[in-house]
């Protein structure tokens, strides 16, 4: 017995319940669940309608992308302007350090290719690639990729190393006919095994959304200090080896890794068509297209006693282009930096 | 007018998400959350119209738009239209400073849900401060982004912005 006479037993006014409303928000609500567990299991269904999306609106957001990275060179060009005289200073100190190693360069390289020709070395194959734009930041809290307007309409596959003047940006996870996705090196499922200075250390380099990047499973004995190179070691069987993926900064302990190229405004990238028996085995040539690197029957006669670049012939895309340490660039082909 | 003019901007937002502006790491919250509040503030003024289904849509597009797991933002963005369709109306022109406060525990909500998924989705947790600054950046500029819904709409009564009350 309630004081009071308030019994909990006194019939309240029953709340119509307006069937058709709250089966649509209980239906959108169990949509919301069954999507993301069907994204986070990687099902088909999922990825083929995303690319089928992104196949989609890849014009709009070219179109719509252009200004944005027009406006961004205009107003780098002014912050330059600003600092003109100070940037004249330092690049002319930089040169007169360049100069030296201009020199020092030379003088490797003539080594080299003695040892080399003593050594019968074969020389390292050239790499074919192609450029495009960035035409989309699909950077969420949790996620740190890009869209380019090359797909596998131009040889692009899955598992491709992506570069920019700087250095390593990424890998191709997602490929469509003419776009494809870009998972960042400072992705949370990044993972890139690397070579850490002068002693080669090995060591596996990981993003978590932060500007730096991890410097993870170095061996207790490496002698590895803040200004270090990080180059990429190969080792995966999917990135070519050598190319430049950041410095070292921080303390023993707490290594992380400032990537060279600036992955907060990514312009222009070149997709480096790097064919492994390991890439061919999870990406296998089965849209290809005439004319696309990843289209070459050649690709099955990759020996399997590790990775190889591709040397199959140059297709008639005219992005497409060739790098390759041991070849002198022709006029006009931009050679990566290894 | 009022049935096509939310869904219409809330579609240029949700493209606007996907254009390369150049933001550094941990600011990238903030788009998404522009598109939560448009969602939000539409919702709540009086005399326009965009349903839960469509706040979904919308949702959805921006999950494939950021690239990220379907499913996220559009539960992010019932949740928006939700709140936004049970708060204090303007009408009558009534302050906004209410519906600014709401925005605010909707926000915060938001923005704690988004983590906790995002590092459940993940199997880790995630660096809240993307998540935390986004939220903050869009309470901020709730009343800049309600004042010019407000214009775009023309009809409805302007808000008025009392310092005195919460």
């Amino acid at each position: 017995m309630m004081r009071g006479g308030h019994s909990p037993f006194k019939p309240r006014p029953r709340r119509s319940w307006r069937a058709p409303g709250e089966l649509l928000n209980f239906t959108l609500y169990f949509s919301c669940v069954v999507l993301l567990v069907l994204s986070r299991i990687g099902h088909n269904a999922v990825v083929d309608v995303r690319d089928g999306f992104a196949e989609l609106t890849a014009p709009l957001l070219e179109a719509a992308s252009k200004p944005v990275i027009m406006a961004r060179g205009a107003a780098a060009q002014v912050r330059s302007y600003i600092g003109a005289f100070d940037e004249i200073d330092r690049l002319k100190a930089e040169n007169e350090t360049l100069k030296q190693w201009q020199w020092r360069a030379k003088l490797a390289e003539r080594n080299v290719t003695h040892l080399r020709s003593l050594l019968n070395a074969v020389g390292e194959p050239a790499l074919h690639y192609a450029s495009g734009s960035v035409i989309a930041d699909a950077r969420g809290p949790f996620l740190r990729s890009i869209l380019i307007n090359l797909g596998r309409d131009h040889g692009v596959r899955i598992g491709y190393a992506v570069i920019n003047g700087d250095g390593l940006v990424g890998r191709t996870v997602d490929a469509g006919g003419e776009v494809a996705r870009i998972l960042l090196l400072s992705d949370l499922n990044s993972r890139i095994p690397v070579v850490v200075g002068h002693g080669g250390a090995r060591a596996l380099v990981s993003g978590d959304n932060s500007a730096e990047l991890k410097l993870e499973f170095l061996p207790d004995r490496a002698s590895v200090k803040a200004g270090d190179e990080v180059f990429t070691s190969g080792s995966d069987g999917v990135l070519p080896r050598g190319l430049p993926v950041g410095v070292v900064t921080g303390s023993p302990g707490a290594f992380k890794v400032r990537p060279h190229a600036d992955l907060r405004s990514l312009d222009e990238v070149s997709v480096l068509f790097f064919d492994t028996p390991t890439l061919t085995r999870t990406d296998p040539p089965v849209l290809a297209q005439d004319g696309a690197l990843s289209a070459s029957a050649d690709d099955d006669e990759v020996p399997e006693d590790g990775p190889s670049a591709s040397v199959s012939p140059r297709p008639a895309d005219s992005r497409i282009k060739q790098a390759g340490a041991s070849r002198a660039p022709a006029e006009g082909i931009v050679q990566t930096r290894q | 007018m009022s049935r096509i003019l939310p869904a219409v901007s809330v579609l240029v937002a949700v493209f606007a998400t996907a254009i390369p502006w150049g933001l550094p790491a941990g600011a990238t919250f903030i788009p998404p959350m522009v598109v939560m509040m448009m969602i939000f503030c539409w919702r709540a003024l009086p005399g326009t119209v965009l349903p839960l289904s469509l706040a979904f849509v919308l949702g959805l597009l921006t999950d494939f738009m950021s690239g990220g797991p379907l499913g996220f933002w559009a539960l992010m963005a019932l949740v928006a239209a939700q709140t936004g369709g049970r708060a204090p109306s303007l009408a009558g022109g009534r302050a906004p400073n209410r519906l600014w406060l709401v925005w605010a525990g909707v926000a915060a909500g938001i923005g704690a849900l988004s983590w906790l998924l995002g590092s459940l989705y993940v199997v880790q947790w995630l660096d809240p401060w993307p998540f935390a600054f986004g939220t903050l950046v869009s309470i901020l500029i709730f009343p800049l982004l309600l004042r010019l819904l407000v214009v775009f709409t023309g009809g409805l009564p302007k808000p008025k912005f009392d310092r005195g009350s919460a």
